[in-house]
């Protein structure tokens, strides 16, 4: 049974792991995707060090299947973005001239399976998008995975560390451009500028898979402390104050069902963020957030297109501060979104995308009336068109166009005075990325 | 005249989407007979199509008596590579490329080793232990196992 040759078998084994998933780790690559944002000085980073990584893991992964550092893996992204719009600014001064360079994605991750049913994971991700983010490197996500179960009927394994939520189709890879339709990801569901609230939490998941007749139903349940960082703040308008949130126990759970190899996919996530606001003086004072999502997704994959869809609704509360009365209101998001293959490495989409702040006030007029601000401000319906280009697994080009009727998703990060902003508006985006 | 320009265009739409479905495969030739082959110490004899996809799409990370799945795929564009992810799991090779990139980006799972041929594919199967990948039938020893389906 057993007559396999040694020798060989090395020699093989070393040419094969040579080349594990998007071919081949070699030093040159991270050289050229480091030059893209250093033009921009960003990266903290250096090429040269992120190569030497490089080569130790090559050197590791090239020795036959002995020690569990054969199980190393390290992959990486980088994209750089131009974004260009008629009025109101999009991560940076995208309205000027010329534009804004002002948004780039660079993430580098590695895995390591120190047992059979053990993986520890760990990404590291800098991302610069106008006043949202500042390029500075942060643990996306960091995983010990313990897999308590294994066979060909059911999965069942818990995730200690620090987590992506299941929200929706997208967000556990939200920033890695090779997973995303399109170069924005729809901003009714998937906000960017207050990305922090659903992005990743500090806890503990449970996640079970149980393979029935022609299909998968896959269960998370994840408890912890979310992200809640100063876009939250800047969002409501309480980043001028000296008080902050710090996050509060967390919920977030997903069921996902694919049938027939993904071929049909629907999905339910939901979550409980909370988080406590710590007010050093009377004014605001002290209170609570408290937001739920709730998204539907459903997604129907063809050979050379697909179909998605997913609504959302979301409770957002405020409560308990002096400043203001409780205040508590449901979001509605939803879009439809076609996306089709052509020449083997094109693809085109079309999407619609809708966002309303408040499902009583779905025009924004009360929000007006009462002196708030625009009522533009309150609903957002983004048109959007983009093409994307594949001339290699690990290079993608892509661009986009956005025609946008109102500003509810526009960064207040970027648009300071929302006096100055334009309720209809026009983007278009152009991005390059790689990967490894 | 304005109908058969219509239909002109129509014919040129359908061919270039068309194109892009039979781009990969070899155009003219029989389809390929793929097996699937595993290292001679797996116990499973024989996997049902859904079991393939979870092994393959990298969510099942070990074999029933516990020792790691090592699995192997060919380049994205091999020919090889599309007959099998067409014949054994019913997908396509993007949609497996993403739900990899899904899995290695999100932190919840490896990439598949890649071999460059189906010369290395087979001799690294017969050497590593827990190994599963797939080759032509023609190209099948005795050093590996063939999978059957269930």
């Amino acid at each position: 049974m057993s007559a396999s040759k040694p020798s060989a078998g090395i020699s093989e084994a070393l040419s094969a792991c040579r080349e594990p998933f998007s071919p081949g780790i070699h030093g040159g690559h991270y050289h050229a995707t480091g030059r893209e944002p250093q033009r921009h000085g960003l990266l903290r980073v250096s090429p040269a060090r992120l190569g030497l990584l490089a080569t130790l893991v090559l050197a590791c992964q090239a020795k036959a299947h002995a020690s569990p550092l054969d199980t190393v893996q390290v992959h990486g992204f980088l994209s750089q973005a131009l974004v260009i719009t008629d009025d109101n600014n999009m991560f940076g001064d995208s309205s000027d001239s010329g534009g804004s360079w002002d948004y780039t994605e660079l993430g580098i991750n590695a895995s390591i399976r120190p047992t059979e049913n053990l993986l520890l994971a760990a990404q590291a991700l800098s991302r610069r998008a106008g006043g949202i983010d500042n390029g500075s490197i942060e643990l996306d996500y960091g995983i010990a995975d313990w897999q308590l179960l294994s066979n060909t009927e059911r999965t069942f394994g818990v995730q200690l560390g620090r987590f992506k939520n299941p929200f929706g189709f997208y967000n556990q890879t939200r920033d890695v451009a090779f997973t995303r339709p399109s170069i924005l990801l729809p901003q009714s569901i998937y906000f960017d500028r207050t990305r922090s609230l659903g992005l990743s939490a500090d806890g503990l998941k449970l996640y079970h898979e149980e393979r029935i007749n022609d299909g998968v139903i896959h269960t998370q349940l994840g408890v912890g402390q979310a992200q809640v960082d100063d876009d939250v703040e800047e969002v409501l308008g309480l980043d001028v104050l000296p008080g902050s949130f710090d996050a509060d126990t967390s919920l977030v759970g997903q069921v996902r069902y694919e049938h027939d190899g993904g071929r049909m996919v629907f999905a339910l996530s939901a979550a409980s963020v909370k988080a406590d606001y710590d007010s050093p003086g009377a004014s605001p004072g002290d209170g609570k957030l408290d937001f739920q999502p709730w998204i539907f997704s459903a997604q129907y994959n063809a050979e050379q297109w697909s179909l998605t869809a997913e609504y959302a609704l979301r409770d957002v509360e405020l409560a308990g501060f002096n400043a203001f009365e409780d205040n508590k209101n449901q979001g509605e998001s939803w879009y439809v979104q076609y996306r089709r293959r052509f020449l083997d490495d094109w693809r085109w989409l079309i999407r619609y995308d809708s966002l309303v702040n408040d499902r009583d006030d779905r025009n924004g007029n009360d929000y007006e009336r009462e002196g708030r601000g625009p009522s533009y401000s309150q609903y957002a319906n983004d048109w959007t068109f983009g093409l994307q280009w594949q001339p290699h697994s690990r290079v993608m080009l892509a661009g986009e166009y956005h025609h946008v009727d109102g500003t509810a998703w526009l960064p207040v990060q970027d648009n300071p005075d929302p006096r100055d902003t334009e309720r209809s508006w026009d983007m278009w985006l152009f991005q390059l990325s790689l990967r490894f | 005249m304005r109908k058969a320009a219509l239909r002109l265009l129509f014919c040129v739409c359908t061919a270039l989407l068309t194109g892009g479905l039979v781009g990969t495969t070899a155009w003219g030739k029989p389809p390929t007979d793929v097996a699937v082959i595993a290292h001679p110490g797996v116990a499973l004899q024989e996997l049902d199509r859904d079991t393939l996809r979870a092994i393959f799409a990298m969510r099942l990370r070990t074999w029933p008596d516990g020792h790691a799945a090592e699995v192997y795929v060919l380049a994205n564009d091999d020919p090889v590579h599309g007959a099998f992810v067409k014949q054994w799991l019913s997908v396509y090779p993007h949609q497996l490329q993403l739900a990899w990139d899904r899995i290695v980006f999100s932190g919840t799972g490896q990439a598949p080793h890649r071999v460059r041929s189906q010369r290395d594919m087979i001799d690294t199967v017969a050497s590593t232990p827990g190994a599963i990948g797939y080759i032509e039938r023609e190209y099948l020893d005795e050093r590996v196992q063939a999978i059957s389906r269930d």
